[in-house]
C-alpha cells in the first residue's frame, strides 16, 4: 500500500515530462497507474472480504507516536476501490476532453495528485496522516479548481474552497488532536477498539464539534455548502472525481470511519440528522432554481451528501447499509452525470438547460449513458440505486421518535431527484425536439467511454448485487458498525410499503419534472434571501479580514525606523517596570553610595567625555559632525570594557565602530541636506524616551550588582576552556567550541541580513509595482 | 574622495592589514582575536580602498581573477593539458597574456561568493560531528602543533568560516552602499 501511495506521487510529479514526451498519449500511463493500483487492491479484497484487516507500518516519527500507517478493512476498501476504479476513468476521459490544451500535463500532475492524497486518506492508519492527506487532498483540490487560473471567477472559487475545506482541516487537526488524547492513542486500529473510553472522556464534546466542523467543511454540509456549487468552475472531470465521487466524500468516510469511535451518542445523533437532513432539504430545492447542468448536479450532490450524514447520524444497522449501498449508487450514477455534462458542453458549448434539446440524435452513446443514470438516479426497477432508495426509505422508517419527518427528508429529495434524472436522462436527450442543439464536432471515444461504462456498472450491480458488491458492503457497514453484518441486497423485496412509496416518489417527481419551466420561474423571487445566505457572509467576513489585515499592516508596519525602535523600547521599559513593579528586588542606594569613593581617576575621565559628547549630538546640525561625535562615544565605551577587562569585546566594538563611521561616510554625501522635518515635541519625545530607558537600564544594572553573583559558569568555562577547548581565550572557545551553534545562527543571520541589504538597495522597485 | 596621502597609504597597507588579520584569527584561540575580529580588521582594510577608489577599482584590483586558456591540441593528453594550463595560470602569466592563440577570462568574485563560503566552511567543521556519531558540531582537535597558526583543529576551521564571512558581508555592504 505503501508503494502504491509513492508510485501515485512519484508517476504526479512526473506527469508534465510525460506529457512532453508522449503528447496526447500521455493518458495511457496516467490511466494504468489508477488501473494497476485498483487490481492490487482486488487482489487483497478476498481477505478482507474475509474478515481481516490488513496493516502496514513505516516509520515516520516514532518519537511522537506518528506512523505511517496503512490499515485496510471493508469500509476502506470500498473507497479505496471507488477512488481507483473512478480515477482510471476519469484519467482516461480528461485526455479525451482537455485533448491539445497546453496544460494538461500539469493537469494530470494535480490530478494524480490529488488521486494519490485520497487513496492515502482512505487507507492511512494513523488519524495524524489522516490529516495529512486531508490537507493534501484540499490542496490539490484549490490546484485544480483554479486549473483555469485566467479567469477571475475560478481563481476566487478556487480559493474559497480552499479557505473553507483549509479552515474545516484546522479545526480537524484540533479534533484530531483532543481524539488522540482522550483515546490516548494516534492508531486507528487502537482507537476502534477504545470507543466507550472515548465517549466517556471529558475531551469528547470538544473533539467532536472540531472533528463535526472538518466534515462538514469537507463535504459541503450546511451551512459550508456554499463552495461546492462554485467549485463547479473546475473542468468537467475534476467536478465528476472530486466534487461528487471521491473527495467531497471524505467527510462522509471520516464520519463512517469514527462511527465506532464517537457515534451513538445523543449528541453524535442529533448534530448528524439535523445538519444532514437540512443540508438534504436545501440542495434539493436549490436544484431545482437553476437551469446549468453542472450547478444543478453540484446542488443534488449536496443534497445527497445531506442523506448520507443523515444516515450516518440514525447510526442503526439498517440505516448504515443504507449509507453504504447509496453511496456507490451514487457515485456511479452522479459520476455519469458529471461526465455526461461535461461531453455536452464539450460537444455543444453550452450548458444550460433550456437551450438544449434533442441530443440523442447526435451524441448516441452519451444518450445512453445519461438514460441509464437517470434511471438509476430516479431508482427504477433492475439499477443498483432502486436498491439505495429502497434501502434508504427502510432505513428512515424504523422505529424513532422522528420517522416521519426523516422519511419527508429522504422523500422530499427522491422526488427531485427524479425530476432532476428525467430532465437530464431523458429531457435533453431522448424527448423530441423540432431543433436538435447543433453540435460543434462528433461524439468522441474517449469521452463517451467512461460514461457507459460507469453507468452498466450501475446496470449490472443492480441486476447481480449478490456477485461482488453484497460482501463487500457487508464489510464496510461491519467496519462501522463493529459486528459482522448479514444482510442481503436483492432487487426485489416483493410489494410491501417501501415499493409503494418508491412508486409515489417516481409519479410525484414526474409532475415536478413537468411543472418545472414553473418553479423556475418563482426562483427568482427567492432571490432576497441569498443575501443573507452563508456565501454572502462568507464573502463579507473576507473582506472585512482583509481591511482588517491591510489597516493592521499599515499601522504597525510604517516604514519608519524610528517608530519601529521607539516601539521596542516602550515595550521593554513598561516590561522592566511592570515586573519591578510587581515586588522585585529593590536597590538599596544608601549602602552603594560609598563605593563613588572607589572610583578611579580614568573612568571619571571617560565620563566626562561622553556625556558632553552627547549634549553635543542633540546640538549638532550636521550629519559628519554627528557621526564623528557618535565615533567618540562608540571609542569611549570600548576603552571602558577594556578597562574592566574585556579585550575581545573592545577590539570588536572598536573596529565596529570605525566601520560604521567609513560607511556613513560613503553614503553621507548622497543624502539629502540636514533639515528637521518632525516638529520639535517629536524630538523631545525621543529624548525623554532614551532617557527613560537609560535610567531604567542603568536601575536594573545597579540591582544586578547588588547581589554577589553566585554561578558556577565562570569556574566551569576557566578549568575546562583549556582541558576540553584547548584554548587559553575563554570568550573565543565558548564562541566557536562550547556555543558554537549560536555563533553558527549568528553569522546565518548576518549573511541573510548581507543579502537584504543588498535586495533593499540594488533591486529597485518599478513604479506601481506592488511590494 | 581621491587624496594622495590615503591612496598611497593604503596600497602599502592592505598586505599589513590582511597578513595581520590572519594573526589575529590564528591568535585568537589564545589570546584576544579570533575570526570575527579578523575579518572586521581584513575588511576595513578593502573598505578603505574602496573609499579612496570607489568600489569598481576596488573590485577590478582584488575581487578578479584572469583566467587563461588555449584550445587543446588534438593529440594532447587530457592531464598533459591540464597540467599546463594550470602553468599557464601559475607562472607565465605576464608572458601568457600577449600570446595571439591564449584566451582571456576573467572571473569576478562576487561578494556573495565569499559569504557562501564562509558559511559552507563553518556547517562542514560540525559535519566532522555528525559523520562519526557524534553530535553536531563536535570539535576534534589534531595531535601536532603549527608554530604562529596553533593546534589545527575543526574550531579553527569554525572561526576560519566566520572570519570569511565577516569579510564577504562588510564587502557586500560597502560595495551596495557606495555603487549607488
Amino acid at each position: 500500500m505503501f508503494l502504491a501511495i509513492l508510485a501515485g506521487f512519484l508517476l504526479a510529479f512526473a506527469a508534465p515530462m510525460l506529457y512532453r514526451w508522449l503528447g496526447k498519449w500521455v493518458f495511457v500511463p496516467m490511466a494504468l497507474l489508477p488501473f494497476s493500483i485498483f487490481v492490487y487492491l482486488l487482489t487483497l479484497a478476498p481477505a478482507v472480504l474475509n474478515g481481516q484487516n490488513l496493516g502496514e507500518l513505516q516509520a515516520w516519527a516514532p518519537s511522537l507516536n506518528i506512523n505511517l500507517h496503512f490499515f485496510l478493512d471493508g469500509l476502506s476498501l470500498l473507497f479505496a476501490l471507488l477512488i481507483t476504479g473512478f480515477g482510471t476513468l476519469i484519467m482516461l476521459y480528461a485526455g479525451g476532453y482537455l485533448k491539445g490544451h497546453p496544460l494538461l500535463g500539469r493537469f494530470y500532475l494535480y490530478l494524480a495528485l490529488f488521486m494519490t492524497a485520497m487513496l492515502g486518506l482512505v487507507l492511512a492508519g494513523n488519524i495524524i496522516s489522516v490529516f495529512v492527506f486531508w490537507e493534501l487532498t484540499s490542496i490539490s483540490s484549490y490546484l485544480l479548481i483554479g486549473f483555469g487560473h485566467d479567469k477571475e471567477s475560478s481563481r476566487s472559487s478556487a480559493l474559497q474552497a480552499l479557505l473553507v475545506t483549509g479552515l474545516g482541516g484546522l479545526a480537524l487537526m484540533g479534533g484530531m488532536i483532543l481524539l488522540g488524547l482522550a483515546g490516548e492513542s494516534y492508531t486507528l486500529s487502537e482507537l476502534l477498539e477504545r470507543g466507550d473510553l472515548v465517549r466517556n472522556h471529558a475531551l469528547y464534546l470538544p473533539a467532536l464539534v472540531l472533528l463535526l466542523l472538518g466534515a462538514f467543511t469537507k463535504s459541503a454540509q450546511f451551512p459550508f455548502h456554499f463552495w461546492l456549487p462554485n467549485a463547479m468552475a473546475a473542468p468537467t472531470p475534476v467536478s465528476a472525481y472530486l466534487h461528487s465521487a471521491t473527495m467531497v466524500k471524505a467527510g462522509v468516510y471520516l464520519l463512517a470511519r469514527l462511527t465506532p469511535v464517537m457515534g451513538g451518542t445523543d449528541e453524535w445523533q442529533y448534530t448528524l440528522m439535523l445538519v444532514g437532513g437540512v443540508t438534504t432539504v436545501l440542495g434539493a430545492l436549490l436544484a431545482t432554481q437553476h437551469t446549468d447542468l453542472k450547478a444543478i448536479l453540484a446542488y443534488t450532490t449536496i443534497s445527497a451528501l445531506g442523506l448520507l450524514v443523515t444516515m450516518t447520524g440514525i447510526g442503526t444497522a439498517p440505516a448504515l447499509e443504507a449509507m453504504v449501498v447509496f453511496l456507490l449508487a451514487h457515485a456511479l450514477y452522479k459520476g455519469t452525470f458529471f461526465l455526461v455534462a461535461g461531453n455536452v458542453d464539450h460537444a455543444t458549448g453550452t450548458r444550460d438547460l433550456t437551450q438544449l434539446s434533442g441530443l440523442s440524435g447526435t451524441m448516441r452513446y452519451t444518450a445512453t449513458a445519461a438514460l441509464l443514470a437517470g434511471m438509476s438516479m430516479a431508482g427504477l426497477l433492475p439499477f443498483f440505486g432502486f436498491i439505495g432508495k429502497e434501502l434508504l426509505y427502510e432505513a428512515t422508517l424504523q422505529e424513532s421518535p422522528f420517522r416521519w419527518l426523516l422519511f419527508a427528508v429522504s422523500f422530499f429529495s427522491g422526488m427531485v431527484f427524479v425530476a432532476v434524472a428525467i430532465a437530464l436522462g431523458f429531457g435533453i436527450f431522448w424527448q423530441r425536439s423540432t431543433r436538435p442543439t447543433p453540435l460543434q464536432h462528433p461524439d468522441k471515444p474517449l469521452l463517451y467511454l467512461p460514461p457507459v461504462i460507469l453507468a452498466c456498472t450501475g446496470l449490472v450491480f443492480g441486476l447481480l448485487p449478490g456477485f461482488f458488491v453484497t460482501p463487500l458492503l457487508r464489510r464496510a457497514a461491519e467496519a462501522m458498525l463493529g459486528v459482522e453484518q448479514v444482510f442481503e441486497l436483492a432487487l426485489w423485496h416483493g410489494f410491501n410499503l417501501v415499493l409503494g412509496l418508491s412508486l409515489l416518489t417516481v409519479l410525484l417527481g414526474y409532475v415536478v419534472y413537468r411543472y418545472s419551466n414553473k418553479l423556475l420561474s418563482y426562483a427568482s423571487r427567492f432571490n432576497g434571501l441569498y443575501r443573507l445566505g452563508p456565501a454572502n457572509l462568507y464573502q463579507l467576513g473576507l473582506n472585512g479580514f482583509l481591511t482588517g489585515a491591510t489597516k493592521i499592516t499599515a499601522t504597525i508596519q510604517n516604514g519608519y525606523l524610528r517608530s519601529y525602535i521607539a516601539a521596542i523600547i516602550t515595550a521593554f521599559i513598561a516590561l522592566v517596570v511592570l515586573s519591578l513593579s510587581r515586588g522585585g528586588p529593590r536597590l538599596e542606594l544608601a549602602n552603594r553610595l560609598p563605593e563613588l569613593t572607589q572610583l578611579r581617576l580614568y573612568e571619571v575621565v571617560l565620563l566626562m567625555m561622553i556625556i558632553p559628547a552627547l549634549i553635543f549630538l542633540f546640538k549638532s546640525r550636521s550629519r559628519l559632525t554627528s557621526i564623528a561625535i557618535m565615533g567618540i562615544i562608540g571609542y569611549s565605551v570600548a576603552l571602558f570594557y577594556i578597562l574592566f577587562g574585556a579585550p575581545d569585546v573592545a577590539a570588536t566594538q572598536l573596529l565596529i565602530e570605525t566601520l560604521t563611521v567609513v560607511i556613513f561616510v560613503l553614503i553621507l554625501h548622497k543624502l539629502p541636506a540636514f533639515t528637521y522635518l518632525s516638529h520639535a515635541s517629536e524630538r523631545y519625545k525621543y529624548v525623554l524616551l532614551s532617557l527613560a530607558f537609560g535610567a531604567v537600564m542603568t536601575y536594573v544594572i545597579l540591582i544586578v550588582k547588588q547581589y554577589p553573583l553566585d554561578s558556577q559558569l565562570k569556574a566551569y568555562y576557566g578549568q575546562s576552556s583549556y582541558l576540553l577547548g584547548q584554548g587559553r581565550n575563554i570568550v573565543n572557545v565558548i564562541l566557536v567550541d562550547f556555543r558554537a551553534l549560536d555563533t553558527l545562527g549568528e553569522i546565518v543571520v548576518l549573511a541573510v541580513a548581507a543579502i537584504g541589504i543588498m535586495a533593499m538597495l540594488k533591486l529597485r522597485m518599478q513604479k506601481g509595482d506592488k511590494p | 574622495m581621491k587624496t594622495v596621502i590615503l591612496a598611497t597609504a593604503i596600497r602599502i597597507l592592505i598586505p599589513i592589514f590582511i597578513i595581520f588579520s590572519v594573526y589575529t584569527l590564528f591568535r585568537g584561540h589564545n589570546h584576544p582575536g579570533g575570526g570575527f575580529i579578523g575579518g572586521l580588521i581584513g575588511a576595513i582594510a578593502f573598505v578603505f580602498h574602496t573609499m579612496t577608489h570607489g568600489p569598481q577599482h576596488t573590485v577590478d584590483t582584488f575581487l578578479k581573477v584572469n583566467l587563461y586558456g588555449y584550445p587543446r591540441q588534438p593529440n594532447q593528453s587530457r592531464s598533459l593539458y591540464l597540467m599546463r594550463m594550470m602553468r599557464v595560470n601559475v607562472w607565465r602569466r605576464r608572458k601568457m597574456a600577449r600570446h595571439p592563440e591564449v584566451k582571456h577570462r576573467m572571473i569576478r568574485i562576487e561578494s556573495v561568493y565569499i559569504i557562501a563560503t564562509g558559511l559552507l566552511l563553518a556547517v562542514t567543521s560540525g559535519v566532522f560531528g555528525l559523520l562519526s556519531g557524534q553530535p553536531f558540531m563536535h570539535a576534534y582537535w589534531t595531535d601536532f602543533y603549527i608554530p604562529i597558526l596553533g593546534k589545527p583543529g575543526t574550531p579553527i576551521l569554525f572561526d576560519l568560516g566566520v572570519y570569511l564571512l565577516v569579510i564577504g558581508v562588510v564587502l557586500k555592504i560597502t560595495f551596495v552602499m557606495s555603487e549607488e
